[in-house]
């Protein structure tokens, strides 16, 4: 018997051209358009520029050479003018995203007179922490200037002795494996996968809902067959389908995403906790659309109440918007959302190629949640028979 | 007996649906029940089917008492539910697989189960193409053929005919009155339709207000809905009884003109299951 009850459901499922596109091809789509837009966030260097109008009305050599330092950076791109820039031109039909006009001598001035200033004015979408980067950058620039004149007036060479940012290196640490730098696309990965599993309920729902309202759940009633075996019947494809989407999604990563100009995925972590992850995950996922299928009466009922709880928790999960750019009270939400432990399972296995020691109080958290989902589907369903 | 009912209760709420009902069906017939909208005959069914439980009173059904043998009694019944209660984008034979196979069928067994099926409801043709292609009278087709596949003792169906032609409509009754003199099945048949219930069934009930209030065999209304009164000009009447042929009433004229009498009118049969079922349940209109 089971074998057929196995049968119609997966038909049900491959025969949803809808839900196949939600389950398969809007991940795929979220993963390629994250990893690409968040590429610069994980990277050391943007491939875009912020692009800096600096003015002078008194250039010099000096001036010349401090330019040519400024530009020997990664992140800004600094264009001299001799006249004083109207502002708003220079921002918002120039395009520029700072405008640095300078007091007049600067570079002969600085470290030995008073009367020396940068005015810095900022396009309104820049953020407040480009604008303090800037200010840092210019800032470490002018005192690397500085000390230099001072080192060279005492006679001490001071080639490469300033630039203080070369000795400092930065290396992302594993655990017990060889090192790698994290990507975006080992964000994006798991976080639009989560999503994408969590949408199981669109075609559970459906299901259900049909069976529902077609009379068909009566005809299944008043026949010998129990409610587990009518569970479990709709619990292992929907399982299959999770699974289907782990698989694939990190192919995407894998294959696809590279060929777009991406980095490949790379699973730090061993694939066994990713297997036991996505288990735990679709598990939970399952419960939770099972219990929005039983209290819903309507299609459209479901995807309300689905999708829009599912956005929800994918919001304030760190699935939409990475938890390490939120602000602490922000970070503290996102806790009570299932799709941030999964999500940390996830992050915690592939990028930190941590240990079951690592995950194992998400997973605890994810088991309980799809018990307290699941009872509450079959209390409900057992309430609905009787 | 098929089905042998005592003192049923069924309460939602604060309103009786089925009030202290008493009914008895006969194995092997087809039994009708009529009943104006909100009677209780869904609820009856469903009672019937274990998809609704009851307050009070006793169910028997095939010898079974309902309380203590839900399983036997859905291994030898099957409901035909009055919506489409199939998957719109499974096959005929999908369909028909996945619901035999809930009833235990397996392997060749199944198979040729389903085949018996699709022969009786005349779907072999549409076996691959999938239900939701299909017209209101081939849905509703699929619909007993799925019902028939554990070979139930009793078929309950309710308001198997709505919303399909009379071509479909006229075939559905051919099937059911085949299911029931071959396979010997007892039919419960619920419907609003009148002549459909007058055509196939030879047990007739009433339903209104969650009580039994008319209980017939077709042959008991037969009998009183063909006399036919005539009234005569010496204030006398005549009553001819138009059940076998019309002889009589010829035989009745002739009788009249002999005695120089006139005819001054002439009541025709009225008895039939409409005037019953619309003098019982009154005519006000039922939500």
């Amino acid at each position: 018997m089971f074998y057929y009850i196995l049968k119609k459901e997966f038909l049900l499922i491959i025969r949803n051209l809808h839900a196949l596109i939600v389950l398969f091809v809007m991940p795929t789509v979220f993963i390629i358009i994250m990893t690409l837009a968040l590429q610069n966030t994980y990277a050391n260097k943007y491939d875009v520029k912020l692009s800096v109008l600096l003015s002078s009305e008194t250039p010099s050599l000096a001036l010349e050479s401090f330019v040519q330092t400024l530009n020997s950076n990664t992140f800004f791109t600094f264009t001299f003018t001799q006249t004083t820039p109207v502002v708003e031109e220079a921002l918002y039909h120039q395009k520029y995203d700072f405008v640095l006009t300078l007091s007049n001598d600067f570079t002969e001035k600085l470290g030995k007179s008073r009367d020396v200033s940068m005015a810095l004015f900022s396009r309104s979408d820049i953020s407040y922490q480009q604008v303090a980067f800037l200010k840092q950058f210019l800032s470490a620039k002018l005192s690397e200037m500085v000390i230099g004149n001072l080192l060279k007036m005492q006679g001490i060479k001071t080639q490469n002795a300033l630039n203080f940012e070369e000795i400092i290196s930065n290396t992302y640490v594993l655990k017990d494996k060889n090192t790698t730098t994290v990507t975006s696309v080992q964000h994006s990965v798991p976080s639009w996968l989560i999503f994408s599993m969590f949408f199981i309920l669109i075609p559970i729902s459906n299901t259900f809902i049909n069976e529902k309202n077609f009379g068909t759940i009566d005809k299944i009633r008043s026949i010998n067959v129990s409610l587990s075996t009518m569970m479990m019947g709709k619990f292992i494809p929907y399982f299959v389908m999770n699974q289907l989407q782990v698989f694939g999604m990190i192919l995407v990563g894998m294959y696809l995403i590279p060929l777009l100009g991406g980095d490949s995925l790379v699973i730090n972590g061993s694939i066994f906790l990713l297997m036991l992850v996505s288990f735990v995950v679709s598990i939970a996922a399952i419960s939770f659309a099972l219990t929005i299928a039983t209290l819903s009466n309507s299609s459209e009922m479901a995807t309300i109440l689905g999708g829009t709880s599912n956005i929800i928790l994918a919001a304030i999960g760190g699935i939409m918007v990475p938890k390490v750019v939120m602000p602490k009270f922000m970070q503290d939400v996102s806790e009570i959302s299932p799709m941030s432990w999964a999500l940390d399972c996830f992050l915690d296995i592939i990028v930190k190629g941590g240990s079951f020691g690592d995950i194992q109080f998400n997973v605890m958290k994810l088991l309980l949640f799809a018990l307290l989902f699941f009872t509450l589907a079959c209390l409900m369903l057992n309430y609905r028979r009787n | 007996m098929a089905i042998h009912i005592k003192n049923l209760i069924k309460k939602y709420k604060n309103t009786i649906v089925l009030d202290h009902l008493d009914l008895t069906i006969k194995e092997g017939s087809i039994f009708g029940l009529l009943g104006p909208n909100g009677a209780g005959k869904t609820t009856l069914v469903s009672i019937l089917n274990f998809l609704v439980s009851k307050d009070f009173g006793e169910v028997q059904i095939l010898g079974y008492d309902s309380d203590k043998n839900e399983k036997e009694i859905k291994a030898r019944s099957s409901l035909v539910p009055q919506s489409y209660a199939f998957y719109p984008t499974l096959s005929a034979f999908e369909n028909l697989e996945f619901f035999g196979a809930l009833y235990g069928l397996t392997g060749k067994v199944l198979h040729t189960k389903i085949d018996h099926c699709l022969a009786l409801t005349s779907l072999e043709k549409y076996r691959e193409a999938r239900a939701e292609t299909f017209s209101g009278g081939l849905k509703r087709r699929l619909n007993i053929a799925i019902g028939l596949l554990n070979s139930p003792q009793i078929l309950y169906l309710d308001e198997p005919t709505v919303g399909i032609d009379p071509q479909s409509r006229s075939y559905i009754l051919s099937v059911i009155k085949n299911i029931n003199q071959i396979e010997g099945t007892t039919i419960v048949y619920t419907s609003h339709y009148m002549e459909e219930i007058e055509y196939l069934c030879d047990d007739i009930a009433i339903l209104d207000q969650g009580k039994i209030v008319f209980h017939e065999t077709k042959e008991t209304i037969n009998a009183h809905s063909n006399i036919a009164k005539i009234h005569l000009s010496d204030t006398s009447t005549q009553e001819v009884n138009l059940q076998s042929n019309y002889d009589a009433l010829v035989d009745t004229f002739c009788d009249i003109k002999q005695k120089s009498l006139h005819v001054k009118e002439i009541e025709l049969p009225k008895n039939n299951l409409e005037n019953i079922f619309m003098s019982i349940t009154k005519k006000e209109l039922r939500d």
